[in-house]
């Protein structure tokens, strides 16, 4: 631990590979260095998930955006376009373009909202011994990933554009949900109805 | 001289004080590994300490006596490497016990990234060609494969936030100490090859990092607090509920796409 350890003459390469492989391992050690510091400072993780996640063990089959019937008739264009091609009825046109932005805003929201749902409910049954694989978890995060940034993209582009934009890419939002669905299926699956029952009623004990 | 000198007998007094603390409170029938490790610390270091007290390594003269601390310190050291595995291990082995569920899930998965990361350990120190005597050969030996378990650690500790799985004081003061150790250890010895005017503060940075790890063992086990049992449900009949949830997802998929 003293300057006698320095027995070698070290020559300060300035060989390429050498430096780009000791910056790496400089950055990525402070890196790491940080998220420890992170990680200690946030303190110990919750031992179960919040109350939202307690509320998806009962909504979990009555997804709120999932469920809703009028997808396609709320993103047509065609009453819109009837009233606009009457001047006097321009104004009513929109109103009606203005509820319209609304109620999707509204509903990409709850899909939202029913994807980290479904993905925490995942992750609790997953936590409960469930059994499951790594590629299916990874696999589970990418999906979730990408649907929460399509549909905030969605959600972009009625407040710039308006409800009738882009028709085709909101009403496939749904479609996002349905793999996620799919995933948490595939999990819960795995438990009897007995044990789901057994689940909640402890989760629900353990949130009290 | 007289500063590395403290450094080292502070290590060794706390490193003998940790292992009091494991034995006295009978922690140490909980945590077997690391009370392995903790034990392989005290006696290296306590040789270590030794051989600098009447055996110091002096640049100027070249007799076998001046070769023994260099030798000895670098030996341990990369026997050392290989052994902070065990603590991976045992951190690993606490948050998920190979009764649980998560582990049989997720075992596997972690095994092959285990084993690809071991790989890119060795890649990255046979990669690294400059070396020029044993001093840089086990610098290099010690930071890719301490990269590898700041990683592991991390990791691991990442995935039991992101299942929700409660760490106790115990393991979770073990682990965040250890992996901020490994990877402080990890930045300041790339840097000591890097940069020749670090050299001097590594030579101080590394071990007075070592015993603020080792004064956040001594805390993390001061009290027994061992990791909360993760709740398991019993996985039998799957056949109802599997039923209700196709039936549930079809007619989702029904008002979704008319």
């Amino acid at each position: 631990m003293d300057r006698g350890l320095e027995s070698d003459n070290l020559s300060y390469t300035d060989h390429h590979t050498a430096m780009i492989n000791l910056i790496f391992f400089t950055i990525l050690g402070l890196a790491l260095f940080g998220s420890f510091i992170f990680i200690a400072l946030q303190g110990s993780p919750k031992s179960l998930p919040d109350s939202s996640a307690v509320q998806a063990v009962t909504e979990i089959i009555a997804l709120e955006g999932s469920s809703f019937a009028n997808a396609r008739r709320l993103l047509d264009d065609t009453d819109y376009q009837a009233l606009c091609s009457n001047p006097d009825l321009r104004r009513l046109a929109q109103r009606l373009r203005n509820d319209r932005k609304q109620l999707a805003l509204t509903w990409i929201s709850s899909l939202q909202n029913d994807l980290i749902r479904l993905w925490r409910f995942r992750r609790f049954l997953i936590q409960r011994g469930v059994p499951s694989s790594m590629s299916e978890e990874l696999r589970t995060l990418q999906a979730l990933s990408l649907s929460l940034v399509l549909l905030s993209f969605i959600r972009l582009s009625i407040r710039a554009a308006g409800p009738f934009a882009l028709p085709r890419a909101t009403r496939q939002a749904g479609q996002l949900v349905d793999s996620m669905s799919t995933g948490a299926a595939l999990v819960l699956g795995r438990i009897p109805a007995a044990g789901w029952a057994e689940i909640e009623r402890s989760w629900v004990k353990s949130a009290a | 001289m007289f500063l590395s000198g403290a450094i080292c007998v502070a290590a060794v007094s706390l490193e003998l004080a940790t292992l009091l603390l494991l034995v006295s409170k009978g922690v140490w029938r909980s945590y077997r590994l690391f009370f392995v490790y903790a034990t392989w610390l005290f006696l290296a270091n306590s040789a270590i300490l030794v051989t600098f007290l009447y055996l110091p390594a002096d640049s100027h003269t070249v007799n076998w006596a001046s070769r023994v601390y260099p030798a000895l310190y670098w030996n341990i050291d990369s026997i050392d490497v290989v052994l902070r595995f065990v603590v991976v291990w045992e951190v690993f082995h606490q948050i998920f016990p190979k009764s649980s569920g998560l582990n049989k899930s997720l075992s596997k998965g972690l095994a092959i990234v285990a084993f690809a990361l071991l790989v890119v350990a060795c890649g990255t120190f046979l990669i690294y060609q400059n070396y020029t005597g044993p001093r840089s050969i086990h610098l290099a030996l010690d930071r890719s494969f301490g990269l590898v378990q700041a990683l592991m650690i991390l990791g691991t500790m990442l995935m039991a936030r992101y299942y929700g799985v409660r760490c106790g004081r115990n393991v979770r003061g073990i682990a965040l100490a250890f992996g901020g150790w490994v990877s402080i250890s990890t930045a300041t010895n790339a840097m000591a090859d890097l940069a020749g005017p670090f050299l001097p503060y590594w030579y101080y940075l590394r071990p007075l990092s070592f015993v603020v790890m080792i004064a956040v063992w001594i805390w993390a086990l001061w009290v027994y607090e061992p990791n909360p049992p993760i709740m398991e449900s019993e996985p039998v009949e799957l056949g109802q509920w599997t039923e209700d949830w196709n039936r549930t997802i079809s007619a989702t998929r029904t008002i979704i796409r008319p």
